[in-house]
């Protein structure tokens, strides 16, 4: 009985004091030790049998590792409050840009190196995933471990300047910015998918690519990262509010870069695949006139997106005189 | 969320603190780990066994404590004692209490009045 007794307690005084500095743990072992005693005695002159009564003791003072870390006044949590916005900010920017620069970085790499569309998208994915869990890791560590060392690191302190502004007469919904990113989303993904699967069987059976195999190679990548951009341009068209003269120019440029080799590619007839014309028996004719017809289509559209931007700024532009007037 | 949920939080809140100046308070006269533990429930303050000793050892770091070991009883006990330091941060405490004390009073008999 005796033996039982003692261990438990040698148990928990152990666990407790184990991770500690030699002679720090001398001492507090012994005390804990000597205060686990007093307290059993406690109990067991109120009359609880002796082996109940150091369990419940035991269980009074609770884990062994929560009761070391008062001792070493260590945090119980990864990162507390001096901490924790800092932290969460600067996770939430390294989330954003580091997985997209590795992503895009990789896709650019699979694609020098003759990878297929798929390749480089795989590539591209699994590099931003990567690189997601690698920030969210180290960006935590450093301030797990900031939280534990006792510097008085000089972050910035939060001024009154940082306050962020009213948000402006919205011109741009949310629903619009939504609206045009999920648009570009599927016109990336028919770019892609158009690749693997266009319903129309070639002479082996498989799919054929709607659009020339080789465009690969340069102007696909090319065009889908200006519809990349474009994405971005949405977004900020949005957390800007309303538009202005530096979105109206962002939408001429990435109308511009799209067009003319869109256009381009029609006229040269290198746009529409070769086996596509041959499965579908394309006259020379009739395919003529569908590259006229997407040159016709390009046009229209990007014309349209650009007056349409330029006419909202200058709605702006009201909006915002007329402010100032009143 | 009911009363019942909130005070004790509340309360939780008020009490952080009084353990310190009850322990330098108490321990003007010398004692070790459990003793003073009975001491201060019996005092109506409770605190838990496993923030007390973690705090002894870390007021005695900060030198408002004094300890030495006991070796002439059954089994030896580390002792605490209030040093000179600690009795100064133990006045500067009570008299902050009794400010903050009084400044409620004036608040609470101002909203009777």
């Amino acid at each position: 009985m005796t033996t039982t007794t003692t261990t438990l307690t040698d148990r928990y005084v152990h666990a407790t004091t184990r991770w500690m500095g030699e002679e720090k743990r001398t001492d507090i072992a012994r005390e804990l030790t000597a205060t686990i005693d007093d307290m059993v005695a406690g109990r067991v002159e109120a009359g609880e049998d002796p082996v109940e009564a150091e369990r419940a003791v035991l269980a009074e003072l609770g884990n062994p590792a929560a009761l070391a870390a008062q001792y070493a006044n260590r945090p119980l949590h990864l990162i507390g409050p001096r901490y924790f916005l800092l932290w969460w900010k600067i996770l939430l920017i390294g989330l954003i840009w580091v997985p997209v620069l590795a992503g895009a970085g990789a896709a650019i790499g699979s694609l020098a190196s003759d990878g297929d569309a798929g390749d480089v998208i795989g590539a591209g994915i699994g590099t931003a995933i990567e690189a997601a869990f690698q920030v969210a890791f180290w960006v935590t560590l450093a301030f797990a471990i900031l939280e534990r060392v006792d510097v008085d690191a000089k972050l910035p302190r939060w001024t009154v300047d940082q306050l962020p502004e009213l948000p402006k007469r919205q011109q741009v919904s949310l629903a619009d910015a939504i609206g045009g990113v999920v648009t570009i989303g599927v016109i990336i993904a028919v770019l892609v998918l158009q690749h693997f699967r266009s319903w129309i069987d070639g002479p082996d059976g498989d799919d054929v690519a709607v659009l020339n195999p080789d465009l690969w190679s340069f102007w696909l990548p090319f065009l889908i990262g200006v519809l990349v951009l474009c994405m971005v341009l949405e977004v900020a068209k949005y957390r800007v509010g309303s538009y202005s003269w530096g979105i109206v120019a962002g939408v001429v440029i990435t109308s511009l870069a799209w067009i003319v080799p869109v256009v381009w590619l029609a006229t040269q007839g290198e746009l529409i695949s070769p086996e596509l014309v041959a499965a579908l028996d394309i006259t020379p004719t009739v395919l003529d006139r569908i590259n006229l017809g997407v040159v016709l289509v390009a046009i229209a559209v990007e014309v349209g997106t650009v007056v349409d931007a330029v006419v909202k700024n200058r709605q702006a532009a009201r909006a915002t005189g007329a402010q100032a007037a009143a | 969320m009911t009363k019942d949920d909130v005070l004790p939080g509340h309360l939780q809140e008020l009490r952080r603190g009084t353990a310190v100046m009850a322990s330098l308070a108490a321990l003007r006269e010398p004692g070790y780990g459990y003793a003073l533990l009975q001491t201060l429930s019996q005092a109506g303050i409770a605190v838990d066994a496993n923030t007390l000793y973690p705090l002894l050892r870390r007021l005695e770091e900060q030198g408002l404590l004094t300890a030495e070991w006991d070796t002439t009883a059954s089994r030896p006990r580390k002792i605490y004692r209030t040093g000179p330091e600690g009795e100064r941060v133990l006045a500067a405490m009570l008299a902050d209490l009794d400010a903050l004390r009084t400044s409620v009073n004036r608040l609470t008999e101002g909203t009777a009045s």
